[in-house]
């Protein structure tokens, strides 16, 4: 019982410092998904392509995505690429811009491979014999794609989409190691206060989940509202 | 056969890797002529009819339909295809599209078909197969002897000149296999020329006007049907009849 009082404590005393992680953790989220599933979409047709070399530079950028680890891709970004002499601008306006748009960058690159990955397989999981039919009835191949695979495919490919969004939600816990002030930042911060460690965490633990579950059923409701009419 | 030639296949050879799949074949079709293709699986049968409308890129060879060398790049396959319909072994209908939207689709987007006379034209073919009431159904809901009906359907919407049946009826129930075979033998009956793999002897021999026996990537025996299975000639032939009657 001691340990919820701690927890209705903390909240009480620091809901704004929570909703203020809540808040970046959801812009960065939205960011990511938003550029992650664009550039996620161009990889994957690039990586489909009949250009041998636009396929390798798609294949050899998925590979290494997705073979790296998110940290290191974000640390390399923020805290490495300056060293070359690339980094972004601080914007007066918006507080803490160069961090937000490194996170932002590093996320969406790295969401960008899991993107064009489950696009790629959810075209290629439709059935041969739909391209074959289309085309043999005199259907271009650019036809066959946008009338006859692809709206069969975006129903492969929805859930799995899905799911990536509500990883992204997660994973973006991990842009408080460059400062940038997410729920996990916050909760941090809280703990650096209070001593309050595991009831701190317990109630960042409890955020996060009411984020993804209750993105997760949004996502379902769309998907079942997509696939209205048919079995 | 010889006359009026409406397929010519000269020299066609198709290799998978090192595996020889058609050697060196030469053979023609006429218009109206109904011709079986069998023999026994791995004999190449599929892969010759896929070639007739480049579904499978040959090796080598010559495939003239309509006057055009149809594997010279510089011809527009799209365009040829529009006149060779085919009918897949698994219907392959777009299982994204009601039945009303399967038929129309091509004509439409193809032909600039208006929608009022294409959705008549697919009334009048489905009901002939005797599937007005599914228009609206999708192919989920369908059992696979009706899915073969409507992709016989799909493929005439586009009025081919010559139809292409890649074993229509070896994914089917044995008591749906009947109500295929009749669209198919009424299609026959009606003049079209159709070019039928196929499993089903009887077809072969009671529908079909010539019969193409298959085998090892060679055509081993090409006699009009009842003549083939009444003497069969080569050793192969004689085997594999003794086998599947």
């Amino acid at each position: 019982m001691q340990f919820l009082a701690t927890m209705e404590n903390l909240v009480v005393r620091y809901h704004n410092f929570f909703l203020e992680g809540v808040r970046n953790t959801l812009i960065i989220a939205f960011f990511t998904v938003l550029l992650g599933t664009i550039l996620g979409t161009l990889m994957a047709m690039a990586r489909m392509s009949r250009i041998k070399p636009l396929k390798w530079i798609a294949t050899a950028y998925i590979e290494f995505f997705r073979g790296t680890p998110l940290m290191v891709q974000l640390m390399f970004i923020f805290y490495g690429l300056p060293m070359i002499g690339v980094s972004f601008p601080a914007v007066s306006f918006i507080p803490d811009f160069d961090r937000f748009a490194a996170g932002i960058v590093a996320m969406s690159l790295n969401s960008c491979a899991y993107v064009a990955e489950i696009i790629r397989s959810g075209i290629q999981a439709v059935d041969k014999g739909q391209m074959e039919a289309a085309r043999s009835l005199g259907f271009h191949q650019r036809q066959s794609m946008t009338l006859v695979i692809l709206p069969q495919a975006v129903r492969n490919i929805l859930p799995a989409l899905g799911n990536e969004f509500v990883t992204i939600i997660k994973e973006s816990s991990i842009v408080s190691v460059i400062g940038i002030a997410d729920l996990m930042y916050r909760a941090k911060g809280v703990i650096a206060k209070t001593y309050n460690s595991l009831e701190c965490l317990a109630v960042a633990a409890i955020i996060y989940f009411i984020l993804t579950f209750v993105g997760g059923r949004l996502i379902s409701l769309m998907e079942r509202k997509m696939s209205h009419g048919r079995k | 056969m010889a006359e009026n030639k409406m397929i010519e296949v000269r020299n066609l050879t198709k290799r998978f890797g090192k595996l020889t799949v058609l050697d060196n074949i030469s053979t023609s079709f006429a218009a109206k002529e109904v011709v079986s293709v069998i023999g026994p699986s791995g004999g190449g049968k599929s892969t010759f009819l896929r070639c007739l409308n480049l579904l499978e890129t040959p090796t080598s060879g010559q495939i003239i339909f309509g006057g055009v060398d149809i594997c010279d790049k510089k011809t527009d396959i799209n365009l040829h295809r529009q006149k060779m319909g085919m009918v897949f072994q698994q219907f392959n209908l777009f299982e994204n599209m009601n039945v009303m939207r399967n038929l129309t689709i091509a004509p439409m987007k193809i032909r600039k078909m208006p929608k009022e006379k294409a959705e008549a034209k697919a009334v009048d073919l489905v009901s002939r197969v005797g599937l007005a009431d599914k228009l609206s159904a999708y192919p989920s809901q369908l059992s696979g002897g009706q899915k073969q009906r409507i992709a016989i359907v799909r493929a005439l919407m586009m009025n081919p000149d010559v139809m292409l049946f890649d074993e229509p009826t070896s994914a089917l129930d044995p008591e749906m296999i009947g109500e295929v075979l009749n669209v198919m033998k009424a299609l026959a009956d009606d003049g079209m020329t159709m070019i039928v793999v196929t499993h089903e002897m009887r077809f072969a021999r009671e529908v079909s006007s010539r019969t193409l026996f298959l085998d090892g990537g060679k055509i081993e025996e090409d006699k009009p049907s009842k003549e083939l299975f009444a003497h069969p000639e080569s050793p192969r032939l004689i085997s594999f009849l003794e086998k599947v009657l």
